[in-house]
């Protein structure tokens, strides 16, 4: 290195500080990089995926008459149309394809009757009046579980309350059945109410615990209730809307639409809470983050007790109907294998969304009720199951596909940073994912340029810096700086006059209007030679570490 | 606490003393400021100069003042003069208007048309959605419902959009058809691209109004409970020929219309032809509504105008050839022209006020930093007393207002060669959008910034201001070093701006036996270049004490002196590039552009004219030999050796930054003479765009001889002369060594020398030479 030296053209002007002999180093030609690099060190692998089926083209000049769900703004379908980067070809996609899930799901429980087997008919008739029982509570469960994220496990205990009130009522005062369900909503309020209070102010832990205790005081008091039947079980003998002069298959099949129809119905409750202002509202303030709600304006409070009330109106309902749809309740409605086969179908389907909490149900039902030969088998194989969800799943079998999504997104950011040299060329997947295509190519052209500038930092041109940071400076430290002077805007560094001609500090500009520069050091320098040769020095780090 | 920050600025730039000037204030953090006038003498902190030195002056409104908080409305757009609520539509309705949308898919929602209060959803817009479509929506309050198209808008392409309503069947319909042809557009038809949609729904219920609502064109009603009404969703692109019928239009009458004929009358409420009302001379910020109703709009925040419209097809290029192809309107949801504060005091100026220049500073808290505001305005005499006047170029200090450069432009750092120095003050100014940009700066479409205007706060303006791309004074603060000598040196001189001299012309600076610039007076409207120019040859003496002078024509309306209008184009160190067809300035119908290029090189009047820039070096001057005739040696009495400014607050020369150079080819007097020029300028300082036809290795200024700046002196006639000094460094170089040095020595020469009536010294030897030496 030694002996090479550069002349300043402009000392023959006299210019200050330009120095006759500057040492510097020895030539080196940029296009030598080119030259050597022939081809990219990471192995470029085809990308591209084969359209195996066939996308609709935008519709152009024809009128595409959307059509809405009746009274909502909602259109049938949420479609979106995007035009194809590799094509510009106008492309429409469902985004989301659950209602048409729905419609056949629902379609085929409806017809299901016409296809069982006769031999099982009547057990999967009333597995299926079970189901649909269980789904209509866990929907209203999961207002207060998914929606609201308040962990209360006394949804059994309202529906449980309000069959027993009915059931005592339709008893002893000869209620008809069409007003248990409509008793049994007012049964619900009540409950509401009371259990609303306390999750107002308890959260997490100790309100599950408050709610077990509730579910579990209701338990005990009729068990030991002689007017609740604790001779028998429970309460037998209420008025029921199954014609009893029927055939116990016209019944059982009267029994099971019934049943549907109270699952739709809470489906419309979750539906009506869920995806409108109140669910937003309940979603926004999840426990741990009321403050931040409440700090924006949002009456999370209200929101809490509103959700309570209108779920367990429903419960109420439910139980009512529970009651009309048994004859009666027995106590085991309280018991605490019910609230944990109810949190099993919840987690088994993932919190938060209403397929979880019926094709959950339909899991657990189907398990419990069809297998019933199997003994206690089957409720290690719901243990199991449970514990295999919340070991592996995040959000349930519904939250499989955004799981899956993020474990692919995850393997391919691996798979890119094992691949792909840092800084280097694009890698053909990462070019799919580059709308500006000139991008690649300041990428090739960035890295030729950092491999040449890296073979001509030397003690020498850091030297020439410190002496003389503005000003002509040699070949190579003069093409050192423009390269870093052309650095993109975001996180460039610039220096910040903390008082002017005394204190300078380092920052970092942010490239994007609106957002201040950042601090990157605290290191105060000062004067303004000081600063530049500081940003240089931390430039040439960079550089070094790219 | 919070932060104290105080902003402020004042209706007028230019008064006279016993005058009243609106101060508006805006501050955060704290309720009083104390006020205090005070003169400005000097403003670069650089330890090797005098430093910051204000003067205070007796006011009858010093004293604290009573400050608050105030709010800029940000974006451009049109509000429709509608008092009898004629577009309060809520039976049938279509919406029309061609767009080419400048940023559909910047995530945020934008309004076209709008009769839309977005506090408490009232109304009906047509609009660009958060995901970049069009759509249409109505509300209830409370309730809104909404259509949009199918196909994405995409960006700068131009659109035929419409949106239509009946009550009776709750049909709504929305249009979208691509009109782009050759021309117009930024894509063009080798893309297989499908822009068409056309969607139809069923509404559930018809718009309900309020009767306060606005009908607005590119935005939409908002309130907020500290700041009031104001206007959001506002929208980026242009907008050409909008309109709203009172009945459902059928998709044929909409073809016709995007065809390009006239909107059939039936049933139409409102057709504003945005292509209405040029004249030879520009236009304004009303747009005509030729519908029945005649209910204009009325631009704020000076929407673009003279752009291009939908059907511009490349053969005119302006408005005047073919105004009915200019029916573009160009909004900003970022642009910012007249913060529009409330006036926080009315200062009466004393009656005995030295002309000057002088602001009222605040301060509070601290008092330092963004604690302390200068509002400076400048002070002429009543009746023009001194004999010389320091022409304070204010029009490049409303160019450069609030300049972006450090923090959004790429190009500046291998520019100026170095790390930009910003303040706290820099960083609030890029923290808001509030403070509005410079003509250097671009809109967040990409479209450069043609207008700015000193009716907002102009933190660059302030007189301990630097330039912090370039670690130097710029501009205001530069200036002032020139105000600081005249002071020092007890001449007798008053101060006129920019302003005066476009609007009074020659009056403005006839009464001055000698005029001097500022260090750059780079934008210059022609009614300034005529005075100047007349002024010059009416015998006036002139020294234009600067850089990069005399260089881009802009315009100012007369009742709007506060705005100014640029068009960068073509050639010539530019920040942006106006588009094809948008040359001219629509405030004048002139041409922008370089003065170079519209026939007027600066070197024609001034002598030298705009040779390149460079900015972390700066060089002396050295005399060339005709500095010893005896028709000019004169100037350097007093002066030894042939070195001049190898000081300066400008990277220590006199020589630096912008430089000029003496170039026959383009209109230096024959005569002239080069007194003396700079050189050995650092590869940093690179030749300007318009030199160049073919660029080639070695166009910088160690390989190029053209670079430098030169002293050049030619005599005028009626005994008048200018001498321009070429370099905006060397007015820095005036307060070295308490303003005693050879650069002010040379000045001080020509000052008395100019100020002597009569004939200038050295005019008779001007006899053919017989040398013999």
């Amino acid at each position: 290195m030694t002996g090479h030296i550069w002349r300043n053209p402009l000392y023959f002007w006299g210019v200050e500080g330009a120095e006759k002999e500057v040492p510097s180093i020895p030539h080196k030609s940029p296009q030598d990089v080119w030259d050597e690099t022939t081809a990219s060190k990471a192995k470029m692998l085809p990308v591209g995926r084969l359209r195996y089926y066939y996308k609709w083209p935008g519709h152009g000049g024809l009128t595409w008459p959307r059509f809405r769900y009746w009274g909502t703004r909602r259109r049938a379908l949420n479609i979106r149309s995007v035009y194809n980067p590799k094509t510009m070809r106008l492309e429409k996609t469902i985004v989301d394809k659950r209602p048409i899930w729905w419609v056949l799901g629902l379609l085929a429980f409806m017809l299901a009757p016409l296809a069982m087997p006769a031999s099982f008919q009547n057990t999967l008739l009333t597995a299926g009046a079970t189901f649909s029982i269980y789904a209509a509570i866990n929907l209203c469960w999961m207002l207060i579980i998914g929606t609201a994220g308040i962990y209360s496990l006394a949804s059994y205990a309202v529906v449980g309350a309000a069959a027993f009130g009915t059931s005592w009522l339709s008893i002893n005062l000869g209620l008809p059945w069409w007003t248990l369900p409509l008793v049994g909503a007012g049964v619900g309020l009540v409950f509401g109410m009371i259990i609303a209070v306390p999750a107002i102010r308890l959260d997490g832990f100790y309100y599950a615990l408050l709610t077990i205790g509730l579910n579990e005081l209701c338990r005990v008091y009729a068990l030991q209730s002689k007017q609740f039947g604790s001779s028998t079980g429970g309460l037998y003998g209420a008025d029921t809307y199954i014609p009893q002069g029927w055939d116990q298959y016209d019944q059982s099949l009267l029994a099971y639409y019934a049943c549907f129809g109270v699952m739709l119905a809470g489906l419309a409750l979750y539906r009506f809470i869920d995806g409108r202002r109140l669910g937003r509202i309940l979603k926004m303030a999840p426990e741990k983050r009321e403050a931040f709600a409440e700090a924006t304006g949002v009456d999370f409070r209200r929101a809490r007790i509103w959700v309570f009330v209108i779920s367990s109106i429903g419960l109420g309902f439910i139980g009512g109907f529970y009651a009309a749809h048994y004859r009666g309740v027995s106590f085991s409605i309280f018991s605490f294998d019910t609230v944990l086969l109810g949190l099993a179908m919840l987690v088994i389907g993932g919190i938060g969304r209403a397929e979880g909490a019926v094709v959950g149900t339909a899991i657990v039902i189907l398990l419990d009720k069809v297998l019933l030969s199997t003994g206690p088998l089957r409720l290690i194989l719901i243990g199991l199951i449970m514990l295999g969800v919340v070991l592996f799943l995040k959000g349930g079998l519904f939250g499989i596909k955004a799981q899956f999504r993020a474990w692919r997104d995850k393997k391919k950011s691996e798979r890119r940073s094992m691949r792909a040299e840092k800084g280097g060329e694009m890698l053909p997947e990462e070019a799919t994912e580059t709308k500006d295509k000139d991008l690649l190519y300041w990428r090739r052209y960035d890295k030729m340029q950092r491999e040449f500038l890296k073979t001509v930092i030397s003690p020498e041109l850091i030297e020439e810096h410190r002496k003389k940071p503005l000003g002509q400076h040699s070949e190579p430290l003069e093409r050192l700086l423009l390269y870093f002077r052309r650095a993109p805007q975001n996180d460039k560094y610039a220096i910040v006059a903390v008082e002017p001609f005394k204190a300078y500090r380092i920052v970092a500009l942010s490239g994007q209007r609106g957002v201040a520069p950042r601090i990157v050091e605290d290191k105060i320098y000062t004067s303004t030679d000081e600063a530049y040769h500081g940003v240089f020095l931390r430039r040439v780090q960079d550089l070094l570490e790219s | 606490m919070a932060q104290v920050k105080l902003f402020g600025y004042a209706d007028k730039i230019s008064v006279k003393p016993g005058d009243t000037i609106d101060i508006h204030v805006s501050a955060d953090g704290v309720d009083t400021a104390d006020a205090k006038l005070v003169r400005l003498i000097h403003g670069d902190e650089h330890p090797d100069g005098p430093g910051f030195i204000e003067e205070e002056v007796a006011c009858e409104a010093d004293g604290p003042w009573a400050v608050r908080k105030q709010y800029t409305q940000v974006g451009s757009y049109l509000k429709v003069d509608d008092p009898t609520n004629v577009l309060a539509l809520d039976g049938p309705i279509t919406l029309f208007a061609f767009i080419y949308p400048g940023i559909p898919d910047a995530g945020l929602r934008q309004c076209l048309l709008a009769r839309w209060n977005n506090d408490r959803n009232f109304g009906y817009s047509l609009g660009i959605n958060q995901r970049g479509h069009l759509e249409f929506w109505v509300g209830q309050g409370g309730e809104v419902d909404y259509i949009q198209a199918e196909a994405p808008l995409l960006v700068k392409m131009w659109y035929f959009v419409a949106a239509s309503y009946d009550p009776k069947t709750g049909r709504t319909e929305i249009y979208q058809e691509g009109v782009a042809n050759r021309y117009n557009s930024l894509l063009g038809k080798v893309c297989p691209i499908e822009y068409r949609s056309h969607v139809t729904e069923t509404f559930r219920f018809r718009p309900k109004h309020l009767a306060e609502t606005p009908f607005l064109i590119a935005g939409s009603q908002d309130f907020h409970e500290t700041r009031g009404a104001f206007v959001s969703e506002t929208y980026c692109g242009k907008i050409d020929r909008p309109g709203v019928y009172g009945r459902a239009l059928t998709r044929v009458e909409l073809d016709e219309i995007r065809d390009g004929k006239p909107p059939k009358p039936d049933g139409l409420v409102a057709y504003w032809d945005t292509t209405a009302g040029y004249t030879d001379r520009g236009i304004g910020d009303v747009v005509i509504d030729v519908g029945p109703h005649r209910l204009n709009a009325l631009g704020f925040n000076r929407p673009v105008r003279a752009q291009t419209g939908w059907n511009w097809n490349g053969r005119n290029d302006c408005f005047r050839l073919a105004p009915e192809e200019y029916g573009g309107v160009e909004f900003h949801y970022d642009q910012v022209v007249d913060s529009n504060w409330d006036k926080t005091r009315t200062v009466r100026l004393p009656d005995d006020l030295k002309s000057g220049c002088y602001a009222i500073r605040l301060r509070a808290g601290p008092g330092k930093g963004l604690s302390e505001e200068h509002v400076v305005f400048f002070v002429r005499p009543k009746t023009p007393k001194g004999k010389v006047a320091l022409l304070f170029p204010t029009a490049t200090y409303l160019a450069y207002a609030n300049e972006h450069l450090s923090f959004d432009a790429q190009i500046i750092q291998p520019m100026t060669g170095q790390p930009p120095i910003v303040t706290e003050i820099d960083i609030e100014m890029y923290k808001n959008w509030e403070f509005g940009f410079s003509t250097y700066d671009s809109w967040a479409d990409g479209n450069g910034v043609c207008y700015t205007s000193y009716r907002r706060p102009i933190l660059n303006m302030r007189p301990k201001a630097r330039m912090s791309s370039m670690g130097v004074t710029w501009a205001f603060p530069a200036d002032l070093s020139i105000l600081a000598w005249l002071e020092t040196k007890r001449y007798d001189y008053d101060v006129v701006t920019d302003e005066d001299l476009h609007r009074e012309g020659l009056a403005a600076i006839e009464p001055y036996a000698c005029v001097l610039t500022g260090s750059h007076p780079e934008y210059t409207s022609e009614p300034m270049l005529d005075a100047m120019e007349d002024y010059v040859a009416g015998g006036g003496r002139f020294i234009y004490m600067g850089g990069n002078g005399f260089y881009w024509n802009v315009a100012f309306r007369e009742e709007e002196p506060w705005v100014m209008e640029v068009r960068k184009l073509d050639s010539g160190m530019r920040a942006w590039q106006a588009r094809p067809g948008e040359h001219y300035l629509a405030t004048t119908g002139q041409k922008s552009g370089l003065w170079k290029n519209l026939g007027r090189p600066p070197q024609k009047t001034f002598g030298v004219g705009f040779i390149g820039e460079g900015f972390e070096t700066s060089r002396p001057f050295r005399r060339m030999p005709d500095s010893y005739h005896r028709t000019v040696d004169w100037m350097f009495d007093g002066i030894e050796g042939e070195i001049i400014g190898d000081f300066g607050l400008a990277y220590g020369g006199a020589a630096g930054l912008e430089l000029d150079r003496y170039d026959l080819t383009l209109g230096t007097p024959p005569h002239a003479k080069i007194i003396a020029s700079s050189g050995g300028h650092s590869d940093n300082y690179m030749l300007s765009i318009e030199e160049i036809l073919y660029p080639y290795p070695g166009l910088a200024g160690s390989q190029d001889y053209r670079l430098r700046a030169d002293l050049v002196y030619f005599p005028t006639p009626n005994n008048g002369a200018v001498f321009s000094t070429g370099s905006i460094a060397f007015c820095q170089a005036l307060p070295i060594n308490g303003f005693d040095n050879n650069i002010s020595k040379l000045l001080s020469n020509l000052v008395d020398a100019f100020t002597k009536p009569g004939l200038l010294p050295g005019s008779f030897w001007v006899n053919e030479e017989k040398q013999w030496k």
